[in-house]
């Protein structure tokens, strides 16, 4: 415990340029996170509708999709796609990247990250629409064609804005786990902050870069790192709870609410 | 084609392994997050206040860290306090511990999803309160606690193998194909039977969550 | 020592700052190290990289003294970096560095992600199948790594039950550490800084790889000892994308010149000569591309 607490091993933290560089590299899992829920989201739709569609084969095939991505590990996806995504795509993308854009983006791997995140997570994101939507459907749908709206239009009109409404939550939560995700591209080379505190580690007090400057202990590296990621997964939560409060109060739907647990979606009972 | 089969039939002892220790850590973490998330979850729901406190901490800060960082905390750190921790019980316990919050959480809502109006109901019609858990809270939140629980199940299969590329490095499924492929590059061939290996843990187990989620759901 | 060490720190140091004194004093798109704007004929590997402006080379971030991120100034620094720039500087271009780890820097040059590798990578017949090598640009010797208090003295302790850390996808893995200490268990990491961490907190008893890794290291930390003697000669190539012979023929040429006029040896003394006193040994003299070939025969790949 005196490891822990002893002030000496924090020294690195307002020691020359070490805190910075820590928390630089967690503005790229940020960024990443960010660009791949969107991504996650627009493809998440489109394989939810296709899930859902009155065409059998359809909606078998998507539903196989969904279910082999979702069930494969992230790191797996990650390592496949760093290890074997074909040249010409890589290639497509660096050319394509503007120069302006954040410097992470111009490695090819870049793309890699991206493409697993998305993968895995619009599979899952899949998950989570299909359950927003198939929790109003049938009484929703019902009335709606009764009142002699087409399919798609009740789907359009009625279905989507308040399924989607109702995922929001949920959506929120994948975030957190989109976000604690992205510390596995670290394994694919990509600099972001388990690689930045790893550098950090290796190389504070080295004569190489930093001479007589205070040692960065892994524990208290990590440490640092491990609480960028609670204060502001802690943030999004509560972001998530006060839209849940809000929703709740405006349309009074107490019935059931959909919960993303760690990539697994369950409609489940509501709490309050 | 016949690359794949012979990828296969090479390599099975090295596929077989992998897949028992990605079974094996599964196994052992499930057991550390079952006793620690229902430990967890009781301190959420007892009446002492600051005992509810800390359950509400360690749900938070385990599952907002992400899996990585707390397996480098838990083989790196803790070994430099000077506990000679070995790798099966770092990878296993952070996995555990991670996975607890999540535990706690399913469990404790499993528990609030019984209305208070059916515990008040119970108690005036004279059970007591231990048959009253017994009898009409525990069955129902079993029901409803099921399939999170799977869920949570294969969550745990896919996170095992952050446990092989961390540096605590156990020679996991995902861990064992890299290491066919650092000696003979055939990714495809390899990756394509890793990832069998590990749908045939994750998809049946989807199927029965699916099935248990219909089978027990209870309607309101 | 220790004083002794700072001191040729502090003059290394001193001669990076003058050199980048020069390097921001004039306006040529050559960084840091001297060499003339070569002209080549359109449509070689070189010509195409001029006109790109650019020329992406792969190197490792986490392997000082040879490539690694400083915290501090944030740029990639090391002997595979200015080695890199010196090439750079021949073609007037500007060098774009990006991290090549052992698992991925031979794909990288097949698929054209990099023009070049510099990253620690040692020239092997199996490699050349699929990629084409420099000469030798450094002779690395593998060597063996302890922690202080350690009674291992070299890899003939490393019996059964020992652990060696190394990493993943290195020739030490596939082929070296079965042969020198073939009951240890074998730990293969995705990063030499995680072969320290595991060095340091006990996890394994040894590490063996490149003895400029291990220095490199031991700069870091002076509790990492080296032991026994010289387990393997490795030398060191620049990968070069398989049949590009005019890229080839030119990074000879680069290297050639950078023999003879001591730049190549002013580089050794501010990463390597700096942390192990050593004196260098020329690559140049040690051999050419077939004798490092002939020094790794095929495994694999006959």
């Amino acid at each position: 415990m005196s490891y822990l607490f002893d002030p000496e091993n924090w020294k690195w933290v307002t020691h020359g340029n070490n805190l910075r560089f820590i928390f630089e590299h967690f503005l790229n899992n940020l960024m990443l996170a960010v660009l791949a829920m969107v991504f996650s989201l627009i493809f998440g739709l489109g394989l939810a509708l296709l899930r859902l569609s009155k065409n059998k084969p359809i909606s078998k095939i998507a539903g196989a999709w969904i279910d082999v991505w979702r069930n494969l590990p992230l790191i797996f996806i990650l390592l496949y796609l760093f290890l074997n995504l074909p040249d010409s795509i890589k290639r497509t993308y660096v050319d394509a990247i503007p120069n302006f854009f954040p410097e992470v983006m111009h490695e090819s791997f870049f793309l890699a990250a991206i493409m697993g995140l998305t993968l895995y997570n619009s599979a899952v994101i899949a998950e989570i629409m299909r359950a927003g939507i198939q929790s109003l459907e049938r009484g929703q749908g019902e009335a709606a064609a009764a009142l002699g709206l087409p399919y798609w239009k009740s789907m359009r009109l009625i279905i989507l804005p308040q399924g989607l409404r109702r995922m929001v939550p949920a959506t929120v939560s994948q975030l957190i786990t989109l976000t604690k995700d992205t510390s596995l591209v670290s394994i694919i080379s990509i600099q972001e902050v388990v690689n930045g505190g790893q550098i950090i580690v290796n190389t504070a007090g080295s004569p190489f870069v930093d001479p007589g400057g205070p040692k960065a202990p892994v524990l208290h590296v990590f440490i640092v790192v491990g609480a960028m990621f609670v204060v502001f997964n802690l943030a999004l939560s509560r972001l998530s709870r006060r839209l849940e409060i809000r929703e709740r109060t405006r349309t009074g739907v107490t019935t059931e609410r959909i919960t993303g647990l760690e990539d697994q979606v369950a409609l489940q009972a509501d709490v309050a | 084609m016949t690359e794949l089969w012979g990828v296969l039939t090479r390599h099975l002892p090295q596929f077989a392994s992998g897949l028992w220790v990605t079974v094996r850590v599964v196994a052992f973490s499930f057991v550390i997050a079952m006793v620690v998330g229902t430990f967890i979850a009781a301190l959420r729901v007892q009446p002492v206040k600051w005992l509810q406190r800390i359950g509400g901490v360690y749900v938070e800060t385990f599952r907002n860290i992400p899996l990585l960082v707390l397996l480098i905390i838990s083989f790196a750190g803790v070994r430099r306090m000077g506990i000679d921790i070995n790798r099966w019980v770092a990878g296993c316990g952070s996995l555990g511990l991670y996975t607890a919050a999540y535990v706690a959480e399913a469990l404790r809502s499993g528990v609030f999803a019984v209305g208070k109006g059916q515990i008040d109901a119970s108690l005036s019609l004279g059970f007591t309160y231990g048959e009253t858990l017994r009898k009409i809270v525990l069955p129902q939140a079993f029901r409803t606690v099921i399939p999170p629980l799977g869920n949570l199940i294969i969550a745990m299969v896919k996170n095992s193998a952050v446990i092989g590329v961390s540096l605590i490095a156990l020679n996991d499924l995902l861990k064992e194909a890299r290491l066919i492929n650092a000696s003979t590059p055939k990714t495809n061939e390899i990756f394509f039977w890793a990832a069998v290996g590990f749908l045939l843990l994750t998809v049946p187990a989807t199927f029965a969550v699916r099935y248990l989620e219909r089978r027990f759901v209870i309607k309101r | 020592m220790r004083g002794m060490r700072n001191l040729r720190w502090a003059i290394a140091a001193l001669s990076v700052v003058a050199m980048l004194g020069v390097a921001c004093g004039d306006d040529k798109p050559a960084a840091g190290t001297g060499g003339e704007v070569q002209k080549f004929e359109a449509g070689s590997t070189m010509a195409d990289i001029q006109e790109k402006g650019e020329i992406t080379i792969g190197v490792k971030y986490d392997v000082p003294p040879f490539g690694f991120e400083n915290p501090q100034s944030k740029d990639i620094e090391g002997f595979d970096v200015d080695l890199g720039k010196a090439i750079a500087s021949r073609l007037g271009v500007e060098p774009k560095f990006i991290e090549a780890i052992s698992d991925n820097r031979i794909p990288f040059l097949q698929d054209g992600t990099v023009d070049l590798v510099l990253s620690t990578m040692t020239i092997t017949t199996d490699r050349d199948a699929d990629i084409d090598f420099s000469n030798p640009y450094f002779i690395a010797h593998g060597r063996t790594a302890v922690y202080e208090g350690s009674d291992v003295t070299g890899p003939a302790d490393l019996g059964a039950g020992s652990r060696v850390c190394t990493a993943l996808g290195s020739t030490y893995e596939t082929t070296i550490i079965p042969k020198v200490a073939p009951d240890a268990k074998i730990e293969a990491v995705d990063a030499y800084s995680d072969c320290v961490e595991l060095l340091q907190n006990g996890a394994v008893d040894a590490e063996i790889t490149d003895n400029i890794i291990l220095a490199g290291q031991k700069a870091g930390d002076d509790k990492i000892q080296l032991v026994g003697e010289d387990l393997t000669t490795d030398p060191y190539g620049i990968g070069i994308p398989d049949g590009q012979t005019d890229m080839q023929d030119f990074v000879n040429s680069v290297l050639d010149e950078m023999f003879s006029n001591g730049e190549w040896e002013t580089i050794y003394d501010t990463w390597v000569g700096g942390v192990t006193g050593e004196d260098p040994e020329l690559p140049n003299e040690w051999g050419t591309l077939q004798d490092a070939l002939d020094n790794y025969p095929c495994v694999e790949t006959c």
